[in-house]
């Protein structure tokens, strides 16, 4: 089943067109992955889709309903929860008050706490510093803190802006693991925003890449893995030149 | 009615060399000339840094200089080939300039080809040295060159990344400047010697044209052949010091090189490289050129960009732009049937141009246009006539590479589209009995290198066989049809020009090129390049979905939207002759590409190669 339909959506973000005419499926229980350099959109769709920005043109159809330019509160109760890029924690509250931020929408009393107890399973070590004050806590934790506070509302979708940014590789892949796990447990969908492509590719199924508000590859990961250009530009695999080094670049052509 | 007898033979007025009589009547004579007369006086530039900085033709001179100095040092002998590889920058021009000057032979190879290619080319040439530009064209001769014998040096002129890599073959352009430095302060004269060598038949440049068939042919063009072609091309569009033009199509292809480096030894104009392809539009805007050549690709690509421009401006904006398009276009009507428009006409001429026509022209950096080329390719009249209805002289030139670049131009009181004007002071054209147009002129080439056998086939009787099929006006205007083995014949029998209906679709916004098909078949399809940029906007304001390339041309909307441009096309040809089916070719082509020229022409043979299934399925089924 598609859980979410982007139709041609035009997003400006301050005088710049970003996002020139993207359109694209997530279906239900797949872990999407947007790949794309800097400036190339990918944070100005997830943007659009949680409703933070307004697209100019456009629609999004999210479980058979219309959301873009709804306002972002009432996305976050059909089921959209989106992780910023960048670990943005409330820093003056404790992690355990952090989580229940994520409930804020909720009223099942019981429910937020099963959710609080399952989303300290798969972080134990929040668990171990739940009084403490978020901001104290280092880069790999806080990036822990808003993935499980976004659990905490239960989304059907997920959008991941970039978890992986300024962390060590080991913590990585130890977020890696666990936002698998996640996708497979809780059979929650993600749409994940990632400039570690190595990274993005192995773990999700489907992917698009983005180059300049447009999408130039849509295809599965498995097949974008092997494409050329994917290899050059976003996996730094490249074909040894007779020198053994090689600085330039081919032109991209994206097929 | 009385029947228009068509002529067979038509003449250009008679031609007089003003180099000729002066003693420089060979390349490196006359640099030489313009390096001393011309020392403090500009004769290019360059943007280092986002800024255009000149370069004296003195500066020129010395360059030159020690690059032919350096490559004698190294074992240049007369003759020689010289390979260069790169896109368009001074190094280039020192290069060329050197190289003839030392008594050499410069063989320009496109900076898009492969190591294949590369290897092809000098092989064919016997190259000695191989000029290039950088890294990336380092690697490709790397790759081939224990596969050329005759390879003695490569010279590389931006060194980044290089700085570690040592090969005893290798040395950098900076390098080869003071090996030529070294050389002069020991023997001073052997420059003069060998500038004094040059004679007006000895080869200068060695082209390899294309080839859309078989491998590319290098046409051996002398010394003699490009002087002509300047100056009969001179006496028509004269060109003064203060006319300033753009180096941006590739310099081993005839016509940029006539333009951008020939040309401004005759006449002083300013050479101004654009920093790169992706850069010509800023580039154009900030250098407005006074003569501008371009490919037909080139004048579609501007066409579309201010019906882009059009599509997002404000109602009132469009109607302005209707009125004044309309008032250019009655003016440009009169003008071209050689009369002067009526009093009020040019009074609304002057408003339009005032309010509308001049900011159009400033977008595409035309505004300080004294005249402007198309060649290289036919192109649509209608799209000549956009250009001339906004106000700009443009002008369409016919030629090849084997007659060192122009034979026949539009006379400034006398353009007519359609046809390709007449022929340059000097040039004769006439046409075979099979419909093939021949010329002659001091402007046609040698002959082919290493092919007596191809020459003797183009050259017969004195008269190059140019392979295009035409005929001549009453007025002496050739008018071509097609390339003599493009004609289509259908299963019917019926003789088709494809070329004619091709111009017709691309001057469509939404479609940047079309092969017509049909030789040999019961009817005509097309395969069409769509206008990635306008078909994307299209799109979007019509909220079509789309992700990739791939996936736009399979739009349903978008099929229908080409289909929508063909059937207007189909409307003005007669019934056997309209497109009956077509495709949309589903890659976006660069010109790394084989199926495309460097120029940006698809190439009707690799595409009807490569799409073989997709236009055999246009015929699999009846209508």
């Amino acid at each position: 089943m598609t859980l979410l339909k982007v139709r041609n959506i035009e997003t400006y973000y301050g005088p710049i067109l970003a996002v020139k005419g993207v359109s694209f499926d997530v279906q239900d229980g797949a872990i999407v992955t947007m790949l794309g350099a800097n400036g190339a959109g990918k944070t100005t769709i997830l943007k659009t889709i949680s409703g933070v920005m307004d697209p100019e043109k456009g629609t999004i159809d999210f479980m058979g309903r219309r959301i873009e330019g709804m306002p972002p509160a009432s996305i976050v109760r059909l089921g959209i929860s989106q992780v910023p890029e960048g670990r943005e924690v409330f820093y003056d509250l404790t992690v355990q008050e952090n989580l229940m931020m994520g409930a804020y929408i909720r009223n099942d009393r019981r429910g937020v706490q099963d959710d609080l107890r399952l989303v300290y399973d798969y972080f134990p070590i929040l668990e171990k510093r739940s009084n403490q004050y978020s901001g104290d806590m280092s880069g790999g934790e806080q990036q822990m803190i808003v993935i499980a506070r976004a659990l905490m509302a239960r989304p059907k979708l997920m959008l991941l802006d970039e978890p992986s940014l300024g962390l060590s590789p080991l913590l990585v892949k130890e977020i890696y693991e666990i936002i698998v796990r996640i996708n497979q447990e809780q059979k929650t969908t993600i749409l994940l925003v990632e400039q570690n492509a190595p990274m993005a590719l192995s773990v999700a199924g489907h992917g698009f890449v983005l180059e300049l508000g447009r999408i130039v590859m849509d295809d599965t990961c498995e097949a974008l893995r092997e494409n050329e250009d994917v290899k050059e530009f976003y996996l730094g695999i490249k074909e040894e030149s007779v020198r053994g080094t090689r600085r330039w670049k081919r032109k991209k052509k994206w097929r | 009615m009385e029947e228009e007898k068509e002529m067979e033979i038509t003449r250009g007025p008679q031609f007089q060399s003003r180099l000729l009589a002066s003693e420089t009547y060979t390349i490196p004579r006359l640099f030489w000339r313009r390096v001393n007369e011309w020392s403090d006086d500009t004769a290019m530039r360059e943007k280092e840094f986002g800024l255009w900085k000149n370069i004296t033709w003195r500066i020129y001179g010395e360059k030159a200089k020690y690059t032919g100095l350096g490559l004698i040092d190294l074992g240049l002998e007369k003759g020689d080939r010289v390979a260069i590889i790169s896109e368009n920058n001074p190094e280039w021009l020192y290069s060329d300039m050197g190289t003839m000057a030392a008594g050499g032979v410069t063989v320009g190879i496109y900076p898009t080809d492969s190591a294949s290619q590369v290897k092809y080319v000098l092989n064919h040439s016997g190259a000695k040295f191989y000029i290039a530009e950088d890294e990336e064209q380092l690697d490709k001769v790397l790759a081939v060159r224990d596969r050329i014998p005759h390879l003695k040096k490569i010279i590389i002129m931006d060194m980044e990344g290089l700085r570690h890599f040592v090969d005893p073959m290798v040395i950098s352009f900076d390098e080869l400047l003071a090996l030529g430095k070294v050389f002069d302060a020991k023997h001073s004269e052997i420059f003069q010697e060998r500038i004094h060598q040059s004679q007006p038949q000895d080869l200068a440049i060695l082209i390899y044209t294309s080839g859309t068939t078989g491998p590319p042919k290098g046409a051996m063009i002398s010394h003699g052949n490009v002087l002509n072609a300047v100056e009969m091309q001179d006496a028509i569009n004269p060109g003064y010091a203060d006319d300033e033009v753009l180096s941006f199509l590739p310099l081993c292809h005839i016509a940029q090189r006539m333009v951008s480096v020939f040309t401004p030894l005759l006449t002083g104009c300013k050479i101004n490289f654009v920093e790169e392809l992706d850069t010509v539009p800023e580039n154009m805007r900030e250098v407005s050129p006074t003569i501008f050549f371009a490919v037909p690709r080139i004048w579609e690509k501007f066409y579309s960009s201010l019906i882009l421009t059009m599509k997002e401006a404000t109602k009132l904006e469009k109607l302005a732009y209707k009125w004044a398009t309309g008032i250019g276009q009655k003016c440009s009507d009169y003008s071209l049937n050689g009369s002067e428009p009526p009093f009020y006409l040019r009074g609304l001429l002057k408003l339009a141009n005032w309010t509308v026509l001049r900011n159009l022209k400033k977008i595409i950096g035309l505004n300080k246009i004294r005249y402007c080329l198309s060649g290289a390719a036919p192109i649509s009249p209608g799209l000549l006539k956009f250009y001339h209805g906004l106000g700009v002289d443009i002008r369409e030139v016919y030629g090849q590479t084997e007659n060192s670049g122009p034979t026949s131009i539009h006379y400034s009181n006398d353009v007519r589209f359609g046809t390709v004007g007449k022929p340059l002071p000097g040039a004769e054209i006439r046409i075979a009995e099979d419909g093939e147009i021949l010329l002659k002129g001091p402007h046609v080439f040698m002959g082919y290198y290493s092919d007596p056998e191809k020459t003797r086939e183009t050259i017969v009787d004195g008269w190059l066989r140019t392979g295009d099929v035409g005929r001549i006006d009453q007025e002496g205007r050739l008018i071509i049809t097609d390339r003599k083995k493009d004609i289509i014949i259908t299963a019917g029998g019926k003789n088709i020009t494809p070329s004619e209906i091709e111009n017709q679709l691309k001057f469509s916004p939404y479609i940047n090129d079309a092969v017509v098909i049909g030789d040999g078949r019961k009817y005509l399809t097309a395969l069409i390049m769509i206008d990635d940029e306008n078909v994307m906007k299209y799109a979007q304001d019509n909220r079509i979905p789309f992700t990739t390339y791939a996936s736009l041309t399979k739009a349903k909307a978008v099929i229908q939207l080409i289909q929508k441009e063909v059937d207007k096309v189909n409307k003005e040809f007669a019934r056997v002759e309209t497109v009956k089916k077509f495709r949309l070719i589903d890659i976006q082509l660069t010109t790394d590409d084989e199926e495309i020229t460097p120029t940006m022409k698809l190439k009707r043979k690799f595409i009807n190669e490569k799409f073989r299934q997709v236009i055999d399925e246009m015929y699999a089924q009846a209508i």
